[in-house]
């Protein structure tokens, strides 16, 4: 079958502002986005640029909005879309573009550092010198949030985000629950804090776009509800 | 990220949930809106009479009709809806899944239309009796 992407390309040395190019080729009903942009550049047009690694949802390398929708390249099936129409793909908003369908991830990973999102236990070891235990049901208690693959697909689907980059992002609340609700961690209450502040959760405006771009399925919008009640009932359960 | 950024994401991002979201800001500011212009024309009846008089008459034009019907259609679903994310945000935050959200955006629609059209039939009727004088 014959496939056309419309791509937004922007390069800061030729173009002074980003404009759409249309490419048409053959491509399988199970070729993905990713196979889609990687024949583009290899055959049609070679300066195309796109950040792509493993090529099986698991980097977070590829997220981009295909149809405006964040996705990843790599998980996004040309059979799942509507082929009898162009498919759009561009950038991921609300980061400066760098070229293309590339943009600086710096903003999110310095939101994602705010969250200190690393295990903090001073305590001492337990007497045998090896792991702290914890039950199954408190290793489930933050089981979803673990699956994070920081692509930024959540926190770019953000609107408040869109509007204001200082706030945290989805992402980052996702990786401070990950800490906050690990019974082995004592830094929970420095976390609410720093969520608790004006670039914290209650900047969410539960418009769900963060959980229903989600690669993961991670319940995104649910765990910021639940940080959002620790904060208000100073409760962890 | 700016303004910019914000009024593309509202406009071109795809999903239910982003529709509702900027559909409960659309009416949050329709109602605000409504809300400064009310409290101003009622301060003039103590400011300046004639001015609230002249407002008042210009209210009843079937401009200002149409947009009274809208502005229920505002006030009925920025109050449904956020009382849709208050519940699952700060009562059953297990409610915020992928098709428990979607169906609840579709429902809040519905009631809202549900609310809406007989004030709209009721409203636009008078509307018609005024203009047919």
């Amino acid at each position: 079958m014959q496939v056309t992407l419309k791509i937004l390309r922007y390069n800061p040395e030729k173009d002074a502002q980003p404009h759409y190019e249309r490419y048409t080729l053959d491509a399988e009903p199970t070729d993905r986005i990713l196979d889609v942009l990687e024949k583009i550049k290899a055959y049609e047009d070679g300066t195309l640029t796109f950040r792509r690694s493993c090529a099986h949802g698991v980097c977070g390398s590829c997220a981009m909005r295909i149809n405006g929708r964040n996705r990843l390249a790599c998980k996004t099936l040309l059979q799942t879309l509507d082929t009898s129409k162009e498919i759009t793909v561009e950038p991921i908003l609300g980061l400066p573009r760098v070229k293309d369908l590339i943009v600086d991830m710096t903003t999110f990973f310095d939101n994602y550092k705010k969250v200190m999102p690393y295990f903090i236990n001073d305590e001492p070891l337990p007497e045998d010198g090896r792991e702290r235990l914890q039950s199954p049901e408190e290793r489930e208690r933050f089981d979803d949030t673990t699956k994070c693959i920081l692509c930024g697909a959540c926190t770019t689907a953000c609107p408040t985000f869109w509007a204001d980059n200082s706030y945290v992002g989805p992402s980052a609340i996702v990786n401070a629950h990950r800490f906050i609700f690990d019974s082995r961690d004592r830094a929970a209450a420095e976390r609410l804090k720093i969520l608790a502040g004006e670039s914290g959760v209650f900047r969410c405006r539960t418009a769900f776009n963060c959980t229903e771009a989600c690669p993961r399925e991670i319940q995104i919008t649910k765990a910021i509800a639940e940080v959002k009640r620790a904060i208000i009932t100073g409760r962890l359960d | 990220m700016s303004f910019k950024t914000a009024s593309e994401g509202y406009v071109k991002y795809q999903g239910l949930g982003n529709w509702a979201f900027v559909l409960h800001r659309l009416t949050g500011l329709g109602v605000i809106l409504f809300l400064i212009i009310h409290v101003l024309d009622t301060a003039a009846v103590y400011f300046k009479p004639d001015l609230y008089v002249d407002a008042v008459s210009l209210y009843r034009s079937p401009v200002f009709g149409l947009g009274e019907i809208l502005l229920v259609l505002s006030i009925i679903y920025h109050g449904l809806n956020g009382l849709r994310v208050i519940y699952f945000d700060m009562i059953n935050p297990d409610m915020w899944t992928i098709e428990i959200n979607r169906k609840s955006v579709i429902w809040t629609w519905i009631i809202t239309l549900v609310l809406w059209l007989p004030a709209a039939v009721v409203m636009g009727s008078h509307i018609l009796e005024h203009l047919g004088g």
